[in-house]
């Protein structure tokens, strides 16, 4: 009966990626390649991050928001910005169109980060007896998670990848891009300082996920028209 | 060559991968442990054979959904653990149901919240006085049903507090709407996981001696007669872990600590030490028939036995009121217990203590016996019991159970007694007994010092000391023989068996783990969300990135799952 509720939670943390991977043309082409190199790329992303926060950050004994760590976070957390970029750039692809490339990157990007940060956390909590809505709170974290990874992965490559691109949008893709990677830092500000319930940090994600997908979305489309 | 190569690396990468396995598996054991939401502290109710004969609660085990009364008559309350709030007690239908010996999971009664250590008792109103009492009487029946009867299913007790109280309110809750707890429907379930309990292996009595010898005019000191002060100081009661017995015999213990320093105190100067002999002895196993006593007294050599003019015994002295009984097996006019009778009544008359002899024949063929100086009258050593208690306790019974915590003793009363027995002592031994003066008065060298009453009291409060659960070596047992040794000399002790007609079983206290859980049809209904949001999802994604490659076919496309799959 335990076991239930970690698959359900299992379910709605995973499930995403797999539909999304299956649902879109990503399995037509064949991207799983891309997805794994992203995997990879995020690994050693996440590993140089992990550097950086020990270097350049105290270990705080409490749980407290300190204005200028976050902020040391926030600039440590636009690694993944380069991370991305470099998956996007660096890595030899197949011949597969930008569009998809993207796609395959932010969602490698995204299961990665899900596997690392949730997996563990659920197979020791919601395994246990005592219920709890925190494991439901972390899969829809995970979907806004999924959302927000495939928007920024679009417009990084929109920043660096597209050349004839309108130059009325550029600052909006750099403030997307810039709010986007500063996600993780504003959540934590939601619940540490105005100490929002689990329930209303999972629903702000999820509609702030969907507003930024709207805006990329927006963003992609304004960029691809003049190539068309 | 190459297979051989291939094989051994085949054999060491398996290898390496076992071990990783095996590292995983140790991680995901020790993740196993401490999940709970919320643990607490329950003390079992105690578990016994009497010559073979079961008595309560016989299981430890616990894994069930929670349950608030027994009275409901739909559901089936062997799969369920019922909480009960002593405070709040039904007893006659907790009768009812263990007399009808019906099916239960488990019992879990809350007991009121201690207030030990709290000086809580002098600023109570008259209204909490009479809860109190109430919550008392209660607490003493409930023990005395639970303690001779026979369960077969675990009982625990646990201290009420904040956790506790709203998980039963919303146990509660979920009662009154009128559907059984159940794994259909979510709620609370309650595990003690714990072994089997097991037989206490040759439990042992313990005890402790020690001897103020007395001034030698010439020839030995076995010529010197001998005054015996002695107090039983187990407990029993009906959680082990709980039984501290601050009155009964806590009292008693820490007078005899504290005559034992007083007069250690006369006796360490030649010109005040006594023609008397003192014996000051804690014994073991005052509720199995002072059976430690009887032990003990046995242990003893002839001519000691018979130079022992009285013997004192002290029970339950903790509580004040200005009545305190006397209790003797031989007529009070028999010459020897005359003697100590004046001596104890003139000083009490003179303290405003009111002196009640009751006197109790002993009925040597009955293998009762309900205080402590009967064993010393069977072996035909005058003695008498000084308590509190106008009736003899029954068998496995103390005064007030679990009731019987620090706050049911009263530190000024058991320093009256003790003054009122040293008082008296000294009066005897120096032959002072038609004299008013008053050798341990107040304010000088040889006053009671209440502050050392009050240290050993707080100990013995926090102390559970049943017999067959106090090792040989146990730390209580040496602070006891290390009190007594520093007042007197020749301290030893004398571990005994305890008689074979009992048997106990330990895991006494064990954590009681308690998880909100929900019902199965949550799970299903769950299940059910997530999969049509996982449907519409991919059916979402299908019509719009379809469309992203070709935005003309976006709604030409089915959304349909059929296209995918071919």
């Amino acid at each position: 009966m335990t076991m239930f509720h970690f698959l359900n939670c299992a379910i709605l943390t995973f499930g995403p990626h797999a539909v999304y991977y299956s649902a879109t043309p990503l399995s037509e082409y064949d991207t799983i390649g891309t997805s794994v190199k992203a995997v990879i790329v995020y690994l050693l992303t996440t590993l140089l991050k992990l550097i950086f926060l020990a270097t350049f950050l105290k270990v705080s004994e409490n749980d407290n928001f300190d204005p200028h760590q976050e902020f040391m976070k926030t600039l440590i957390g636009f690694i993944d910005v380069a991370g991305i970029y470099f998956a996007l750039t660096q890595l030899t692809h197949r011949n597969i169109s930008q569009t998809h490339k993207f796609q395959a990157v932010g969602l490698g990007w995204a299961f990665a980060d899900s596997v690392l940060y949730r997996l563990a956390p659920l197979w020791i909590g919601a395994r246990g007896l005592e219920f709890t809505w925190e494991y439901v709170f972390q899969g829809l974290e995970a979907n806004a998670n999924l959302v927000l990874n495939l928007s920024l992965s679009a417009l990084v490559s929109l920043m660096w990848l597209r050349k004839n691109k309108p130059k009325s949008v550029i600052p909006i893709i750099y403030a997307s891009a810039v709010i986007l990677a500063s996600m993780t830092s504003i959540v934590s500000y939601l619940r540490k300082v105005l100490g929002w319930e689990p329930a209303k940090v999972a629903g702000f994600e999820l509609i702030s996920s969907l507003v930024m997908a709207f805006i990329s979305c927006q963003l992609y489309y304004a960029c691809q028209r003049p190539s068309i | 060559m190459g297979g051989t190569r291939r094989g051994r690396g085949g054999g060491e990468v398996l290898k390496s991968i076992y071990s990783i396995l095996l590292f995983v598996l140790v991680l995901v054991a020790c993740v196993e442990i401490g999940n709970a939401a919320t643990a607490v502290n329950v003390y079992r109710l105690i578990q016994y054979d009497i010559a073979g004969a079961p008595f309560g609660s016989r299981l430890s085990g616990l894994n069930h959904h929670a349950g608030s009364s027994l009275s409901s008559t739909t559901t089936d309350l062997s799969r369920i653990v019922v909480i009960l709030p002593v405070r709040e007690l039904n007893l006659a239908l907790l009768n009812d149901y263990i007399t009808r010996k019906q099916a239960l999971g488990g019992l879990l009664l809350l007991l009121p919240e201690r207030f030990d250590f709290k000086e809580s008792a002098e600023k109570m109103t008259s209204d909490d006085m009479d809860a109190d009492s109430l919550v008392r009487s209660s607490m003493v029946e409930l023990e005395k049903l639970l303690i001779h009867t026979y369960l077969p299913y675990p009982v625990y007790f646990a201290f009420e507090n904040g956790i506790l109280n709203a998980i039963l309110a919303d146990v509660r809750r979920i009662d009154a709407t009128g559907q059984p707890a159940s794994t259909t429907n979510g709620g609370y379930k309650l595990v003690v996981s714990t072994w089997e309990p097991k037989k206490v292996s040759s439990p042992t009595m313990t005890n402790i001696q020690g001897w103020l010898p007395g001034l030698k005019e010439d020839g030995g000191a076995n010529q010197l007669p001998t005054i015996a002060i002695v107090a039983s100081y187990d407990t029993f009661g009906a959680a082990p872990a709980l039984s501290v017995g601050s009155d009964s015999n806590g009292s008693g213990v820490v007078a005899i600590l504290e005559i034992a320093r007083l007069f250690s105190r006369l006796y360490s100067n030649p010109k005040t030490r006594g023609r008397y002999n003192l014996l000051f002895g804690l014994t073991s196993g005052g509720p199995y028939n002072y059976n430690g006593t009887f032990k003990w007294l046995r242990s003893f050599d002839q001519r000691l036995r018979e130079s022992i003019d009285y013997a004192i015994c002290l029970n339950s002295i903790g509580s004040l009121n200005n009545e305190l009984w006397v209790h003797v097996s031989k007529l009070p006019e028999n010459m020897y217990i005359k003697q100590v009778l004046e001596g104890v009544s003139d000083v009490a008359r003179d303290m405003g203590v009111k002196i009640v002899v009751k006197h109790k024949k002993i009925n040597i063929s009955d293998t009762r016996v309900a205080w402590e100086h009967e064993q010393f009258s069977r072996v035909r050593v005058t003695a008498l019991t000084l308590s509190g208690l106008p009736v003899p306790p029954k068998l496995l019974e103390s005064t007030w159970g679990l009731y019987d915590s620090r706050s049911s003793v009263d530190v000024n009363a058991v320093n009256r007694n003790v003054k009122l027995v040293a008082e008296s002592l000294a009066k005897h031994i120096y032959g002072q007994q038609n004299r008013n003066i008053e050798i341990f008065a107040e304010n000088s060298s040889l006053a009671i010092n209440p502050s050392y009453v009050t240290l050993w009291l707080d100990l013995l409060s926090r102390t559970p000391r049943v017999a067959p659960f106090l090792q040989k070596t146990d730390p209580f047992i040496s602070a006891l023989k290390k009190e007594l040794s520093d007042h007197t000399v020749d301290v030893h002790w004398h571990h005994e068996s305890l008689d074979g007609m009992f048997t106990f079983y330990d895991s006494t206290t064990a954590t009681l783990n308690i998880y909100q859980v929900t019902s199965v049809t949550f799970d299903l209904l769950l299940l059910l969300v997530l999969g049509s949001y996982l449907i519409l999802l991919f059916c979402f994604l299908v019509i719009t990135t379809r469309g992203v490659d070709d935005l003309i076919n976006m709604f030409r496309r089915p959304p349909s799952r059929k296209i995918k799959a071919v």
